[in-house]
C-alpha cells in the first residue's frame, strides 16, 4: 500500500508534467492539441538521440527538447493558427487539423525510426549526478540504485522525473504570476474576447503559450521511455488521451489545476495497477468520461461550456 | 371583468438566483391579451432574466409563473412555445447556415401552431422578401432581428416577449416596427417589451413596470413613472451621487 | 419538396445501389468493393451525426466494433442465422448509444474526446482476457459457420441504400432542417418549438444503428477478426475524413469523398502503411486549411445547388 501510494505520487507528478502543456494551449487558445501526445513521443526520441549519438546522460535532452519545441511551436503557430481562426468553426476544425498533424508526425517518425519498441537503460538517466558525486566527493562510480522513500525502494528515474516535474510546474507558476507576458496570458485565459478588445496582443500571448506548451510536452517525453518502459511512434495517440484525462481531471483551462489532476490520476493508476491490474487499461478512458459527465469543469474548475 | 381582461400571464413572487446574486427577488406582475406591457429598469435590474424565466430558459428558484391558467414555471422551452409563449433575443442567434426561408420553416413545422401566418406573409411583413433565399449569416443585424421576430411569430404565440427589439434600428424603422407591434397586439396577442429607448416605450406601451434589483418599484404609465421620485432615484441616482 | 426527394432517390440513390449491386459481376476484387460499401455507410453515418447535428464522433468505430461483436456473440453462442445476428449487431450499437447519450451534454472538443475515450473503453472491455468466455478476449473470434461473403456483400449494399435514403430524408424534410437548426443554435431551435434533446438523441442513435449494422456485416464478411481490427481508430478517422472531404450536410458529399479518396488510396496501393498515414495526415491538414467546407463548397461557392 505505501509503495502504491508513493509510486502514485511520483507518477502523479510526472503525469502533471505530461498534461500541463496541453492545458496551457487549451486555456489560452481554446484549441485541443490532438498532436500533444506526439510531442511527447518526439521528446522521447530526442532523449534516445542524445543517448544513442552523443552517449551522454539523457537529462541533457531536457533543455534541448524544450528549446527545439518552443521554436517549433512558435513556427507552427504562425503557419497554422491565423488561417484556422479565419474559418467558420475554429474549434471543431482545430481538432481535425491537429489530428492530421499527429498523423503526419507519427508517419514521419515511423518512416525514419520503424515501429520497434525502443528503450533506454534506466541507469543512464541522472548519471551526470553520479559522475559529479564521484569527481567531487569521491566514492565509487556505478549506476544509481533505487532511491529509498518511506522504507521502499523506487527506481531513480521515477524520482528524477517527479523532481523535474515539480521544477517545471514551479517555473510555469513563476511565468504566469510573475512575468508580464504571463499576466497577459492569464488575462487571455479568463476573458479571451475582452482581452482582444482591450488591445492585448493575443497572438503574441497565444504563440508563446503554444511554444511553451509544446516545449513542456517534449520535456515530459524525455522521461517517457523510463516511466513506461519503452516507446514507439504510435505512443502519441495514447499519450494524448491520457493527457486529456489528466487535464480534465484537474481543471481544463487552469494549468496549475493540472498538478492536482496528475496526482489524482497517478494514484488511481498505481492503485488499479496494484489491485485490479487486468482492468488497468480501461482506467484513463472511464475516468475521463466519468469526470466529464459528473464534473465537466474538473475537480478545481468552476464551469465549462456545455451543449 | 370581461374575459378579455383575464390575465394570460401571471407572475407572482418570482425568485431567480445566480450564486449569491438575486437577479429576481420576488417579482410579481400580470399581462392581459392585447396589452403591451413595458419592462424598464437599469442594467442588471432583472428584465432579461424575467423574460428568460418566463420563456423557460431558466427554471425559477421560487415563485409561480401561470400561463393561460396553468403553471408554466420551469417547463421546457419547446413545450412553452407549443403552449403559446415565444420571444426574441437581445442578440439574435438565427440558424446561420440555413436560408432565411428555412429558418422560418423550422418554426412553422415545429412550432405546433395551427393558423400560423404563411412564409410569404412573414417575409413580406418584416421586409425579408429580398433575402429569403440567402443564408441568415448574410443578413445585417437589423434583418437578423426581424428574422428572429418572424421565427417567434411563425409559432403563433399568444404571449410575445420582445427583448430589445428596437435597439439599433433607425428612426424610420422604429416607427414602422412600432406600428407592427401595435397591430399584433390588436389581434389579441399579449406583448411584453424590454427596451432602453424610452421614446419607443412611450409610443407603444399601455403600461410599464419599473424594476430595480429584481423587484418591482413602480407600475403605471410611463408618463407618471417619470414623475415618481423613486423611479428618478433609480435611473438618475448614480449621477446625483456624483 | 417531395419532388426534390424523389429526384434525389432516383438520380443519386438508385444509380449508386445499382452500380454496387452489379459491379461484383464485372470486377474481381470483391473485398475492395465491400470496403467501398462499408466506408460509404460509415461516411454517411458520420454525416448524420456530424454534418446534420454537429457532434464530431471521434470514437465512431465504437459502434462499428460493438456491432461486430454483437454479431459474433449471437453466432458463436446462440448459433443465430447471420441476417438476424446483423440486426442484433445494430441493436447492440443502439444500446451502446443509449448508454452514451449523456455525452451529448458535452459540446465541441469535449464531446469528441469523450467519444474517443468511450470507444477505447469499449475496445479494452471487449478485449479483456477476463471476458474470454464471452468475447474470446484479445484472442479474436472465428465464425466459419456463417462465412458467406456474397450474402454479406449484398447485405452491405442494402444497408448502404437505407443509409443514403435516410440522408435523402434529412436533406428534404423539416426534421433534417430542425436538426441543422439545433446544430446552429440550440436555444433558438428550442424557441422554434424543437425538442432539442430528443432530436439529438434520435440522430445519435440513428448513426449508432448504421455503424452497428455495418459492423455486424463486416464481421459476417471477414468471419475472423480481433478486437483491434474492428475497433481500429482508422474506421472513425477514414469515415470522418471522407465525409469532410466531400462536404457534410449534403447527400453527395460523403459519397464523392469516399469514391475519390478511397479510390486514390487503392489506386496508389501503398505497401507501407506509414506513407499512406503521412499522405492522409497532410490531406487532413490541407483540407482544414484550404477547403474547410469540403469539395462541394467549390460548387456552392459558384452558386450551384449541390444536393
Amino acid at each position: 500500500m505505501t509503495y502504491a501510494l508513493v509510486a502514485g505520487v511520483l507518477f502523479g507528478l510526472y503525469f502533471s508534467l505530461v498534461g500541463i502543456g496541453l492545458n496551457l494551449v487549451f486555456g489560452v487558445m481554446r484549441i485541443v492539441n490532438l498532436a500533444h501526445g506526439d510531442m511527447l513521443m518526439l521528446g522521447a526520441f530526442i532523449a534516445l538521440g542524445v543517448v544513442g549519438i552523443a552517449g551522454i546522460d539523457p537529462l541533457f535532452a531536457v533543455p534541448l527538447a524544450f528549446v527545439v519545441f518552443l521554436l517549433a511551436g512558435l513556427l507552427l503557430y504562425w503557419v497554422l493558427v491565423p488561417r484556422l481562426q479565419g474559418s467558420a468553426n475554429p474549434e471543431m476544425l482545430s481538432i481535425i487539423l491537429f489530428f492530421g498533424l499527429s498523423q503526419v508526425i507519427e508517419a514521419v517518425t515511423t518512416i525514419f525510426a520503424g515501429t520497434s519498441e525502443r528503450s533506454i537503460q534506466s541507469r543512464l538517466l541522472g548519471s551526470v549526478f553520479t559522475t559529479i558525486k564521484v569527481k567531487w566527493f569521491g566514492g565509487k562510480a556505478g549506476g544509481a540504485g533505487p532511491i529509498q522513500i518511506l522504507g521502499q525502494g523506487f527506481p531513480a528515474p521515477w524520482v528524477i522525473a517527479a523532481v523535474t516535474s515539480l521544477i517545471v510546474i514551479a517555473l510555469v507558476y513563476l511565468y504566469l504570476y510573475h512575468t508580464r507576458l504571463g499576466t497577459l496570458t492569464r488575462a487571455v485565459m479568463s476573458r479571451r474576447d475582452e482581452a482582444l478588445a482591450t488591445g492585448i496582443d493575443v497572438d503574441r500571448v497565444s504563440a508563446a503559450a503554444f511554444g511553451i506548451g509544446l516545449g513542456i510536452a517534449a520535456v515530459a517525453g524525455v522521461f517517457a521511455p523510463f516511466m513506461f518502459g519503452s516507446i514507439t511512434p504510435a505512443f502519441g495517440a495514447d499519450a494524448t488521451v491520457t493527457s486529456f484525462a489528466i487535464v480534465v481531471l484537474g481543471s481544463l483551462g487552469n494549468p496549475l489545476g493540472t498538478a492536482l489532476g496528475g496526482i489524482v490520476y497517478g494514484l488511481c493508476y498505481m492503485l488499479v495497477q496494484t489491485y485490479l491490474s487486468s482492468w488497468a487499461d480501461l482506467l484513463p478512458y472511464v475516468l475521463l468520461i466519468v469526470i466529464l459527465l459528473l464534473r465537466p469543469s474538473g475537480l478545481l474548475g468552476r464551469r465549462v461550456r456545455v451543449a | 371583468m370581461s374575459p378579455e381582461r383575464t390575465p394570460i400571464l401571471k407572475v407572482s413572487n418570482l425568485v431567480k438566483r445566480f450564486g449569491g446574486f438575486h437577479a429576481l427577488d420576488g417579482l410579481s406582475f400580470h399581462v392581459t391579451p392585447g396589452e403591451i406591457l413595458g419592462l424598464v429598469g437599469p442594467n442588471g435590474s432583472g428584465k432579461t432574466t424575467a423574460i428568460n424565466v418566463i420563456s423557460g430558459l431558466y427554471a425559477p428558484d421560487g415563485g409561480e409563473v401561470t400561463f393561460d391558467g396553468a403553471s408554466a414555471g420551469g417547463a421546457a422551452s419547446h413545450r412553452l412555445v407549443h403552449r403559446g409563449i415565444n420571444r426574441t433575443f437581445q442578440v439574435p442567434k438565427p440558424f446561420l447556415s440555413l436560408t432565411v426561408r428555412q429558418n422560418i420553416q423550422v418554426a412553422l413545422a415545429y412550432g405546433g401552431a395551427t393558423g400560423a401566418p404563411s412564409i410569404a406573409e412573414l417575409l413580406d411583413d418584416y421586409r425579408l422578401k429580398e433575402v429569403a433565399d440567402r443564408p441568415a449569416a448574410d443578413l445585417n443585424s437589423a434583418q437578423q432581428k426581424m428574422l428572429d421576430l418572424t421565427r417567434a411569430l411563425a409559432t403563433r404565440p399568444r404571449l410575445l416577449l420582445l427583448d430589445e427589439l428596437a435597439a439599433g434600428l433607425n428612426p424610420a424603422e422604429l416607427d414602422w416596427i412600432a406600428g407592427r407591434i401595435k397591430a399584433l397586439a390588436a389581434t389579441g396577442m399579449a406583448i411584453i417589451v424590454v427596451e432602453h429607448l424610452m421614446g419607443f416605450i412611450e409610443q407603444i406601451t399601455d403600461r410599464v413596470i419599473v424594476l430595480n434589483a429584481g423587484k418591482e418599484i413602480f407600475e403605471g404609465t410611463l408618463a407618471t413613472a417619470v414623475r415618481e421620485p423613486q423611479v428618478i432615484e433609480v435611473f438618475l441616482g448614480g449621477e446625483h451621487a456624483r | 419538396m417531395p419532388s426534390a426527394a424523389s429526384r434525389h432517390l432516383l438520380f443519386i440513390l438508385a444509380p449508386l445501389v445499382a452500380v454496387f449491386a452489379l459491379l461484383p459481376g464485372v470486377y474481381q476484387n470483391h473485398l475492395l468493393l465491400f470496403n467501398f460499401v462499408i466506408f460509404l455507410i460509415l461516411a454517411q453515418g458520420v454525416n448524420i451525426i456530424y454534418g446534420f447535428t454537429g457532434y464530431l464522433p471521434f470514437g465512431y468505430v465504437g459502434f462499428f466494433g460493438a456491432g461486430a461483436y454483437g454479431f459474433a456473440i449471437m453466432v458463436m453462442h446462440l448459433q443465430w442465422p447471420a441476417v438476424l445476428a446483423v440486426l442484433v449487431g445494430g441493436v447492440v450499437a443502439v444500446l451502446l448509444g443509449l448508454l452514451l447519450t449523456p455525452l451529448l451534454r458535452l459540446s465541441g472538443a469535449y464531446f469528441a474526446i469523450a467519444n474517443l475515450a468511450a470507444s477505447l473503453a469499449v475496445l479494452h472491455f471487449v478485449a479483456n482476457p477476463a471476458l474470454e468466455g464471452i468475447t474470446k478476449g484479445p484472442y479474436g473470434v472465428s465464425l466459419t459457420g456463417t462465412f458467406n461473403p456474397t450474402h454479406a456483400y449484398y447485405a452491405a449494399v442494402v444497408v448502404m441504400g437505407l443509409t443514403v435514403a435516410a440522408v435523402v430524408y434529412l436533406k428534404n424534410s423539416a426534421f433534417g432542417l430542425a436538426l441543422q437548426a439545433v446544430r446552429e443554435d440550440a436555444v433558438s431551435a428550442s424557441m422554434a418549438g424543437v425538442n432539442v434533446v430528443k432530436m439529438r438523441v434520435i440522430a445519435w442513435l440513428a448513426s449508432a444503428l448504421i455503424a452497428g449494422l455495418a459492423g455486424g456485416i463486416y464481421a459476417w464478411y471477414v468471419s475472423v477478426f480481433y478486437p483491434d481490427n474492428v475497433f481500429s481508430g482508422e474506421f472513425s478517422i477514414f469515415a470522418i475524413v471522407f465525409a469532410l472531404f466531400g462536404g457534410v450536410a449534403t447527400i453527395t458529399g460523403p459519397i464523392v469523398g469516399v469514391i475519390i479518396l478511397y479510390g486514390i488510396y487503392n489506386l496508389i496501393g501503398f505497401t507501407t502503411p506509414q506513407y499512406f498515414q503521412l499522405i492522409y495526415g497532410l490531406l487532413i491538414m490541407g483540407l482544414v486549411l484550404f477547403l474547410p467546407a469540403g469539395l462541394v463548397s467549390l460548387a456552392t461557392r459558384r452558386g450551384w445547388n449541390v444536393p
